[in-house]
C-alpha cells in the first residue's frame, strides 16, 4: 500500500493504490495527513483507481480527512470509484459528504 | 456435494487482516466465484477480522479463529475470538455506531457484513467472547 501525491492547480491529488483495511489505514492516514499540512492546497481529490479493496477502516479514514478539509474550509473529492467501492460508498452514507466524479479529469474540470 | 473447511488460526496482528482475505479467497476458487461474490465475502470476513482483533483484543493478545466450510454452493465463514465480548448487540449493530470514534471507526462493519452476506449470526457474552456466523450461497456457475 502506498500513496502517491501531486499538486495541480487548486488541488491536492491523491493516487491511492492497494488494499484500504486497518492494517493500511493508519500508513495512509500519517502520510497523507502530512502530505495535507504540507500544501496550502484546498481541495483534496483522492483517486481509487488503483486500489483493490477497502472495507470499513476505509470509511473511517475518509470521513477522518472529510473533517480535516472541512476544518481547514477546503474539499474533499473522490474520483474512479470501482463498482465495490460504490457499494460501499453508497451504503455508509459517504456520498452525502463527498461528491465523485469518475476521473481526476473530470473533477478538477468542473470544480476549478 | 462437495465439501471442504478450512480452520485458520491467526494472532492478533492487523497485517493477517490481509492474510486472511488471501488464504479464503484462495480456497474459495474451487467454486469459481464472481469476481463481485468474492469481494463480498472478503469484505466481510474482514469485518470480522478487524473487528476481533480492535476491539475483541483491543490490539493486544490473542487468537482470532477462522473457519470457512464449503458445502456444495454455500459458503460458511465463522469467526471466533475470546476477547471482551459485546454487551449491548442490538447496539452494536445499528448503523454507525461505534464504541471506538478516537481511532477513526465508522460503525459500518456490522451493517456491511449484513449488506453483503445472506445471513449473519452474533454470539457473545463477556466471559467467553465473540462468535461471528455468516453465510452466502454463491450463484451456479454457467458450465
Ligand atoms: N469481536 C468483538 N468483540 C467485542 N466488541 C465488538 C466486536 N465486534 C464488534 N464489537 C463492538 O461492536 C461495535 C460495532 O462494530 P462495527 O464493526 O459495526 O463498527 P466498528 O468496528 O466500531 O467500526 P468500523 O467497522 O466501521 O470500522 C464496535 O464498535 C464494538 O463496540
Ligand atoms: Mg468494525
Amino acid at each position: 500500500m502506498s500513496i502517491k501525491v501531486k499538486t495541480e492547480q487548486s488541488f491536492l491529488v491523491v493516487n491511492l493504490e492497494g488494499e484500504i483495511d486497518h492494517h493500511n489505514a493508519s500508513k495512509i492516514r500519517l502520510e497523507l495527513d502530512k502530505k495535507i499540512s504540507e500544501t496550502d492546497k484546498k481541495k483534496l481529490i483522492l483517486n481509487f483507481e488503483d486500489v483493490s479493496f477497502m472495507d470499513s477502516s476505509g470509511i473511517g479514514l475518509i470521513i477522518g480527512r472529510y473533517k480535516i478539509m472541512k476544518n481547514l474550509k477546503g474539499e474533499i473529492y473522490a474520483t474512479n470509484l470501482s463498482k465495490e467501492l460504490y457499494r460501499i460508498f453508497d451504503i455508509s452514507g459517504l456520498f452525502r459528504l463527498i461528491k465523485h466524479y469518475d476521473t481526476v479529469e473530470q473533477c478538477k474540470k468542473t470544480e476549478s | 456435494m462437495y465439501t471442504n473447511e478450512i480452520t485458520l488460526i491467526l494472532s492478533c496482528k492487523s497485517e493477517n487482516e490481509g492474510l486472511a482475505r488471501m488464504c479464503i479467497s484462495g480456497f474459495l476458487m474451487k467454486l469459481d466465484p464472481t469476481i463481485e461474490e468474492l469481494n463480498d465475502i472478503k469484505t466481510a470476513l474482514s469485518e470480522g477480522v478487524t473487528n476481533a482483533i480492535i476491539h475483541g483484543y483491543e490490539q493486544k493478545e490473542g487468537e482470532v479463529i477462522l473457519k470457512c466450510r464449503i458445502e456444495g454452493r454455500k459458503v460458511y465463514i465463522e469467526i471466533k475470538d475470546k476477547g471482551v465480548g459485546i454487551e449491548n448487540i442490538e447496539q452494536a449493530t445499528t448503523p454507525m455506531y461505534t464504541s471506538k470514534p478516537q481511532l477513526e471507526r465508522s460503525g459500518m462493519g456490522f451493517t456491511i457484513m449484513e449488506t453483503f452476506m445472506d445471513d449473519l449470526e452474533i454470539i457473545s457474552n463477556k466471559e467467553s467472547g465473540t462468535i461471528i456466523r455468516m453465510h452466502k450461497t454463491l450463484c451456479n456457475t454457467s458450465e
